[in-house]
């Protein structure tokens, strides 16, 4: 695969934009060129973030076009779908946490939460596929639940649909992350590649 | 570990790294040996100070986050006017607050290097506005710098000090959130070497050069500042941002500044045209290059113009074309071959080629009906505060004294911050338009439904004041602020409502911190830009020292005092502040002065009433089946507002 279009799904908070720019930084590191268009805005927590990742010699803008996305990554599952309703391309892969965030809009009771199975569907009726694993006990498991982006990495990287080598995302997110979490990253990120095995 | 913080201050010339916009923006200024950078956040630009203070103390220059960007904007071109290189950097509303000494500064110019950086935010995700600042450095006929992507944005930034010392004149740079916020692969340039002694020349090259009621006069300074003009248009002619690729039996061309240049080249490769279509990237949309727009357009018969923001490119290629090529169509946004509003987009770019091409878009009708379809799926997710933030227990407080006026109609005016949600609505709530003639009372649903009125940094406290002269009566006078919006923009109009004798109450909502364009310090904070401690200015004391005489304090974590606070005030018959005060909870967390606790709902006692949920907090959720609430454990940091909200006591703090 010489181009790669990814969107990295989440919640504000979920650590998202860092796992988009950890697999753009990997992909400058093997000689390729990237783009990456982030939306986030407050510093706050709890709002929709959506990062996309362009890697490939012809890319320009920072931004897939409309049904580009060859790879919808979510923190959340209705993020992921959020995302994949506009951008993801026929073929193309859902990679999602199952952990629900519920939008206040949910809470309060003006809307109603999408079930997995529902997303599954939708996901297949627009000719893609969806997997899901419980990265949340994963990241909690590793150590703390701030992990769960490593765990999305790891378990991207096992997918084997990333034009860059295991090895070197990993030595990405070993400089990007504090350097006193290397190990629970590490840990995070086995945990999330052998769910997919 | 090379974080892109140690990045930004290595001298490895050819060493090619990813950089945000903003970063690419500092790193440029880095490289072209900046001596002063200031300016006041402003998403989406706050990171190119933020780059920049961390780099100061490591090479020797300095940074600073002003009170405001008029402050920082002079700050700057003090600077410049020593002959050392200086940057200010802002968001798009930062502007309109500097442009008095922007229109004016230009009239005498600058000895070194000023480079005016401003990121727009087309599709307003950040801002009040969409509004195209290029038209300012039209305006102040000062060169205006567009970036295409992070590399550019790099390169743009060294070189534009080398061409304001060259013209002397400040030089505008323009990026857009898609730049700002996006990030690239950027080769690495050579970092200077910043050994240039400031000096000070009265007359430098021309008299009185930096007193505009100096002789000759402003008019005269007018001049010499358009006697630049025909200097500055050859040097863009030059520039390598400006592009034209041409070639033989073109018939369509594309005209694409900044953003839109890499959109452009995008949908042209959708659609196959690669070598088809004629193509000027342009990298200076004013002033133009002329020469090569006029190239163009004698060689084509259909332009489209690719820009983000207003028709500015569009408008001055139409002018060009009545000598050049009358007949030539061009094609744009303001003859509504484009939207006229919001972001442009690659999908956009190459529907409007498309259209001018005859080349048809490859497209999938059946798979956009599915589309449609699975649409109805997706539920809103609407901004929230966090967590344990400050001002779900100051909402909840004013909410709470408000009800205590019954049907009354309050007005309360919005200001900028995290606190500005308060306005935000519920994304999945209808809202129908209401043709009133008289007064109308809304319930508070959430307290995302708590402001009635916003509009930009500062306005809040200004139209409470209107409000109380028109003579308003069907309920009481409300203004929030934060505290970094207080010191930027309120004191002027607390004074004024002193001393004019306005009535109303000033609700201060201080967490300590800028906390919503990313946590950069403020006058309450007591630290720099650059990390050292400084003093910590008291918002009472400004209040009191501006001659207030009803000033009350309270936490935000204690609700009930906040709200007593507030009823105080609210009776009060003087102009009241109300400084509800508690740093914020996210950047506690992170200075380790926070400790999470764990909260527990007692699945018996609640009676499903709701009230803890209409507290706004996200962590808190509902069950509909079992008609109870819950506290989401991952999300829930134990600030214990919802405890206190509780009317039956089934929420606990633990430990
Ligand atoms: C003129 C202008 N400059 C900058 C901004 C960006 N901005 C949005 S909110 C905000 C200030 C937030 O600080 P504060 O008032 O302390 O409230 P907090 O977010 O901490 O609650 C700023 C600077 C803006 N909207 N307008």
């Amino acid at each position: 695969m010489t181009e790669l279009n990814l969107i990295i799904a989440g919640v504000g908070g979920q650590g998202s934009i860092l796992a988009s720019h950890m697999v753009a930084m990997a992909a400058i590191r093997e000689g390729l060129r990237a783009r990456v268009g982030e939306t986030f805005g407050a510093a706050m927590r709890g709002g929709a973030v959506a990062s996309h990742v362009r890697i490939g010699k012809g890319v320009n803008a920072p931004l897939i076009p409309r049904g580009g996305a060859d790879i919808v990554l979510a923190m959340e599952p209705l993020e992921g779908l959020r995302n994949v309703v506009s951008f993801l391309r026929k073929g193309g892969l859902l990679l999602t946490n199952t952990h629900e965030w519920l939008p206040v809009d949910v809470n309060i009771g003006r809307a109603n939460y999408p079930s997995l199975q529902s997303i599954k569907e939708a996901v297949e009726q627009l000719g893609g596929r969806m997997i899901a694993i419980d990265g949340t006990s994963l990241a909690q498991q590793a150590g703390d639940v701030r992990t769960l982006n490593v765990v999305m990495l790891g378990a991207l990287a096992a997918t084997g649909k990333l034009p860059i080598s295991t090895e070197t995302l990993k030595q990405i997110i070993m400089e990007n992350v504090p350097r006193k979490t290397v190990e629970m990253n590490m840990r995070a990120f086995e945990l999330g590649f052998n769910s997919l095995k | 570990m090379s974080s892109t913080s140690e990045i930004i201050v290595e001298d490895s010339p050819g060493k090619r790294v990813l950089l945000m916009g903003n970063e690419a923006i500092a790193r440029g200024a880095i490289e072209a040996g900046v001596r002063v950078a200031a300016s006041y956040p402003g998403t989406p630009a706050s990171e190119i100070l933020e780059t920049l203070a961390a780099a100061a103390p490591k090479l020797g220059f300095y940074a600073e986050w002003s009170v405001n960007e008029k402050v920082a904007f002079e700050v700057a071109a003090g600077a410049a006017i020593t002959g050392v290189r200086s940057i200010t950097s802002m968001k798009n509303a930062g502007l309109n607050w500097v442009m008095d000494m922007f229109m004016t500064l230009v009239y005498g110019g600058v000895r070194g290097g000023f480079l005016i950086a401003v990121a727009d935010d087309p599709d307003a995700h950040y801002s009040s506005n969409e509004q195209d600042t290029r038209f300012a450095a039209h305006y102040a006929e000062i060169p205006c710098l567009e970036p295409s992507d992070a590399q550019e944005a790099k390169d743009m930034a060294r070189y534009a000090f080398e061409l304001s010392e060259q013209i002397e004149l400040p030089v505008f740079l323009r990026s857009v959130t898609r730049i700002s916020h996006a990030s690239g692969d950027v080769e690495l340039g050579k970092i200077e070497k910043r050994d240039r002694k400031p000096v000070f020349d009265k007359h430098w090259k021309m008299p009185w050069r930096w007193d505009v009621y100096g002789p000759p006069s402003a008019v005269e300074k007018h001049r010499w500042l358009h006697g630049q003009m025909p200097k500055i248009k050859k040097i863009v002619e030059g520039l390598p941002w400006n592009r034209l690729d041409l070639h033989e039996g073109q018939s369509v061309g594309v005209i694409a500044s900044g953003i839109g240049a890499s959109y452009a080249l995008d949908a042209i490769k959708l659609l196959g045209l690669e070598g088809r279509v004629a193509f000027l990237k342009i990298g200076t949309p004013t002033p133009l290059p002329e020469k090569l727009v006029e190239k163009l357009l004698k060689s084509v018969t259909n332009v489209l113009v690719v820009e983000e923001g207003e028709p500015l490119v569009e408008l001055l290629v139409k002018a060009l074309a009545k000598d050049a090529n009358p007949a030539v169509k061009i094609m744009g946004r303001f003859t509504g071959d484009m939207p006229p509003v919001g972001e442009i987009n690659i999908d956009i770019v190459a529907k409007a080629i498309s259209k001018l091409t005859g080349k048809e878009l490859p497209s999938d009708p059946q798979l956009e009906k599915v589309r449609e379809e699975v649409k109805k799926l997706v539920v809103p997710r609407s901004s929230t505060l966090c967590a344990g933030c400050p001002h779900l227990g100051t909402y909840w407080a004013l909410k709470r004294a408000l009800s205590k006026f019954g049907g009354k109609v309050p007005i309360v005016n919005g200001d900028i911050g995290c606190y500005e949600q308060g306005g935000y609505g519920i994304a999945g709530k209808e809202y129908k338009p209401s043709f009133s003639t008289e007064s109308v009372h809304y319930k508070i649903e959430a307290p995302y439904e708590t402001l009635d009125t916003n509009y930009i940094m500062g306005g809040g406290i200004g139209l409470m004041q209107g409000e109380f002269r028109a003579g308003y009566g069907d309920g009481p006078l409300v203004a929030v602020a934060g505290d970094s919006t207080f010191f930027h923009a309120c004191m002027p109009a607390v004074a004024n409502a002193v001393v004019n004798k306005a009535k109303g109450v000033f609700l201060v909502l201080d967490n300590s911190w800028t906390a919503m364009t990313g946590h950069q310090p403020d006058p309450v904070t007591g630290v720099t830009a650059m990390g050292e401690k400084t003093k910590t200015l008291c918002i009472e004391d400004v209040a009191r020292a501006l001659g207030v005489e009803f000033i009350r304090v309270s936490d935000s974590f204690d609700v009930r005092a906040t709200q007593e606070a507030i009823e105080e005030a609210l009776k009060s018959d003087k102009f009241a502040i109300v400084v509800s005060r508690r740093v914020c909870t996210l950047q506690a967390m992170r200075l380790k002065q926070y400790t999470r606790k764990k909260m527990f709902l007692e699945k018996d006692t609640c009676t499903g009433c709701r009230l803890c949920v209409s507290l706004g907090c996200p962590a808190i959720t509902f069950n509909t089946e079992e008609n109870k609430a819950g506290i989401d454990p991952i999300i829930c940091v134990g600030c214990g507002i919802c405890a206190q909200v509780c009317p039956v006591g089934a929420i606990k703090v633990g430990e």
